[in-house]
């Protein structure tokens, strides 16, 4: 809200200080004690009545920026009035025995009167000079802080917490009235309240006061009978992936993605209020559209168990989004010019205003915003792919991995096909990393998802390997992939030399035979052929029911030493030499395959 | 300048309150000493219908959590004391350096001393009920009053950081810099039978340089 310009000198100053306080402690007022609809605030933006005081408490209400604060005088206090509304029956006829009517009216109680007012003393002599009002300054800021810490320990404060919880169902309402005089209480109100003045602030010719009668005890309005949360129906509920992961998720938009995830643990399901109409200074009391309440601070999720039930309060939420949020850095300046008021300008010389009010200068690796991984993608490459710090992993040369030719060509280089998905698959587990991202991603991570799960329980000992061997055959599977198919690759360890080439050339000729097929049937046929060379695939443990009866023994043996020397530390030497294996694999792919055409032309002639 | 004393009311805490009983009082003291811009945050306790505010610094967090460990590491290791930790605001000033000295002189102007007794842990009760067969539990009673005790006690003391606060603002020195807690602080944790504690409470108050005590 801007000020009108000031007059000049050190009243004009003391005049913008003494506004911008009234706006401020209003802002804190209601902030803690009416929940009200307010646009998100602009993470990290810091606005110029944030700074003031230097308190930053977020976008203002909607309300105080119709308050006519420049066409009051400096003599006029502030009352702000926090009242709390019950519905109480009550029998219209109670003499009537043919008709009870009750009807309901609302039991308006002023539970805690705020005063904020500058007293003038004409006998003080008048304060002038700039140390003068940033004394003034530095203690109204103090000040502010310790209005700031009351409000939260007043009982009023436990009344707004449930209503913010509760909303509709906690049976009472709270509204506020601001005005520049404060109606007379009942003599028996009155009784029932304390008083607390803050010690005043001097100013330039009186002093700054803050002060409040509040009611003890709220015990009498029996704000505990709140009815917890309807239980709602989330229609749409599509489950969590880490409950769920074979599940597909629709693909729907990034917004639609957005809520889903939102809605498997938050409280809301309406959407933001619409704006709310504006509070006048001198009017009466105001309601706020209960019916058009929603959460819109409840976005984010609770910051920690509390008593009170409630999901977080508009400051919690504000400070949650923007907890890490660094200003930039301090500029050191003489001591007592650090904390001055940013002013507005005015002709009038004033004392300079730093634009940038530092923060933070520090960094701390372990509080940067990071986004959080989604736990199957983050998961998977660490399990999957152990070696994926090896540098000389990335550098086997890639293959085409969208090949729709029915031919062995499709099938070469495996390792380079595994390279690609990799990388296509830890791009996408870096951009999938939310449950925010757009929903298309989301359909692609339950497809990795899926296809790293089925691998899981077809393999018996490691995941690692098992899965490699998984990747290698889903990387055939063309269906899975006009998206980029993020079938974790993995990076199998191979045995011996001869053992992986023939354990390869025997998966390579299934996979050969099923191949054909399988680009021709639907995902689900996809599927299904993958759970098949999930089944035939070699195991890892001796006991497994999946072993091929027909590899030796000593293939076995091999395959359970490289299961062993799969946990060794792999270096560039190994790279190179699993590379010479894929090479072979490759030649005996192409030959075998070159075999059975022979073989086929053969017996159809 | 004087140093202005602030002896919180005595709590007493059993050891699984005392983190956030400390927690509590010395965040709320620190807010109204941090007077750079700071991004208030609402904290609620767990164990009490009570919400603080804390600055939203990082590293205050962290130093003041690691404080709160030693001191629940000292009361374990000396029970049945009544155990205080010291929050002290300074100024540093330079000395003239000298052939033999080159320090620092620290300048204590606030000083808030929070006492806790912490209690013994209690046995579980044996358990020896005589017919009945609901087991009841006796303690649970007094469990729950003194908690309710605790939780005003700690509304009290918070009350008085406040009070405190406010009648109190000539002596806040100007400002040095307005990163987190604007003033350079430490925190000190002591018990009733340490020696040293009052050796060094000594040191402290020769180098306030208290006119009074000078002249």
């Amino acid at each position: 809200m801007d000020l009108h310009s000031y007059p000049h000198g050190e009243h004009g100053r003391f005049e913008q200080i003494f506004n911008q306080f009234l706006l401020k402690s209003l802002h804190i007022i209601l902030d803690s004690r009416v929940p009200m609809n307010r646009p998100p605030s602009r993470g990290g933006e810091i606005r110029k009545s944030d700074r003031w005081f230097n308190l930053v408490l977020g976008d203002r209400p909607a309300a105080m920026d119709s308050l006519s604060f420049w066409n009051r005088s400096l003599m006029e206090p502030m009352v702000i009035d926090i009242i709390l509304v019950q519905e109480s029956r009550y029998s219209l006829s109670e003499h009537d025995s043919r008709s009870t009517l009750a009807t309901e009216m609302p039991a308006e109680t002023v539970i805690e009167r705020w005063v904020v007012q500058y007293e003038h003393q004409r006998s003080m002599a008048p304060q002038i000079g700039d140390a003068f009002y940033k004394k003034t300054y530095k203690k109204s800021i103090i000040l502010l802080r310790s209005v700031y810490s009351m409000l939260r320990l007043l009982p009023a404060y436990k009344a707004f917490r449930k209503q913010q919880s509760f909303k509709q169902n906690c049976g009472f309402e709270i509204n506020y009235k601001v005005c520049s005089f404060g109606s007379p209480l009942l003599r028996s109100e009155e009784e029932s309240m304390k008083n607390y003045s803050f010690i005043p602030i001097d100013a330039q010719q009186g002093c700054l006061s803050v002060s409040v009668m509040y009611r003890k005890d709220l015990s009498d309005f029996n704000l505990d009978s709140c009815v917890s949360h309807p239980i709602e129906i989330i229609s749409d509920y599509v489950g969590s992936p880490l409950t769920d992961p074979m599940r597909a998720f629709p693909c729907t938009s990034s917004e639609k993605g957005h809520s889903i995830s939102f809605q498997t643990r938050g409280r809301q399901s309406a959407p933001p209020s619409p704006f709310q109409p504006p509070h006048s200074w001198s009017s009466g009391l105001q309601r706020e559209l209960s019916s058009q309440q929603s959460q819109p601070y409840s976005a984010s999720p609770p910051l920690y168990r509390s008593p009170y039930e409630y999901s977080s309060s508009p400051t919690e939420a504000y400070i949650q989004r923007n907890q890490n949020q660094r200003f930039p850095a301090n500029q050191k300046a003489p001591c007592d010019e650090i904390l001055s008021p940013p002013f507005s300008s005015s002709p009038s010389p004033s004392p300079p205003t730093k634009n940038v009010i530092p923060f933070h200068n520090r960094r701390h690796p372990e509080t940067a915003p990071m986004s959080i991984p989604h736990p199957m993608i983050a998961r998977s490459p660490r399990y999957l792919s152990p070696n994926l710090s090896d540098p000389n992993r990335n550098s086997l040369p890639p293959l085409s991995p969208r090949n729709t030719k029915h031919d062995s060509s499709s099938h070469e280089s495996p390792s380079g096909i595994r390279s690609i998905r990799r990388l296509d698959s830890t791009r996408t587990g870096e951009m999938s990393n939310t449950p925010t991202n757009a929903g298309p991603k989301l359909s692609r991570d339950s497809k990795e998802d899926s296809g790293r799960f089925s691998s899981l329980l077809s393999s018996s000992s490691s995941p690692r390997v098992g899965l490699s061997r998984t990747s290698s055959r889903l990387s055939f599977q063309d269906d899975f992939g006009d998206c980029d198919c993020p079938f974790i690759v993995d990076d199998v360890d191979p045995p011996d030399n001869q053992t992986s080439s023939n354990l390869v050339a025997r998966n390579c000729s299934e996979v050969s035979s099923l191949a054909p097929s399988t680009m021709k049937k639907s995902q689900d046929a996809a599927v299904g052929a993958l759970v098949h060379m999930l089944k035939t695939a070699p195991p890892l443990r001796q006991e497994s029911c999946y072993y091929n009866t027909q590899s030796s023994k000593t293939e076995f043996e091999g395959e359970v030493g490289a299961a062993s020397e799969f946990f060794k530390p792999r270096k560039a030497s190994d790279a190179f030499e699993e590379l010479k294996v894929y090479r072979q694999m490759k030649d005996l792919l192409l030959s075998k395959s070159a075999a059975h055409l022979v073989s086929k032309e053969k017996t159809e002639f | 300048m004087n140093c202005e004393i602030c002896q919180l009311k005595e709590l007493d805490v059993e050891h699984f309150e005392i983190r956030e009983v400390l927690r509590c009082i010395l965040h709320t003291i620190l807010f109204h000493r941090a007077l750079g811009l700071v991004r208030p945050k609402d904290i609620d306790l767990e164990l009490f219908e009570i919400t603080y505010v804390q600055c939203g610094d990082v590293e205050l967090e962290r130093k003041t959590d690691e404080k709160i460990e030693q001191f629940i590491d000292r009361a374990e290791k000396h029970p049945n004391k009544k155990n205080q930790i010291c929050l002290s605001f300074y100024e540093v000033k330079n000395k003239q350096p000298t052939w033999f000295t080159n320090k620092v002189e620290r300048l204590y102007w606030e000083q808030w001393y929070i006492n806790l007794n912490v209690a013994q842990h209690q046995k579980g009760h044996s358990g020896k009920s005589t017919s009945s067969k609901i087991v009841v539990d006796p303690g649970a009673e007094e469990r729950t009053a003194r908690r309710a005790a605790l939780e005003a006690s700690l509304r009290d003391v918070l009350f008085q950081i406040i009070r405190f606060v406010n009648e109190k603002k000539d002596h806040i020195p100007p400002v040095p810099n307005l990163e987190g807690v604007s003033f350079p602080y430490e925190i000190t944790i002591s018990s009733s039978s340490d020696s040293a504690f009052g050796m060094e409470m000594f040191k402290r108050m020769l180098q306030t340089g208290n006119p009074t005590m000078l002249s």
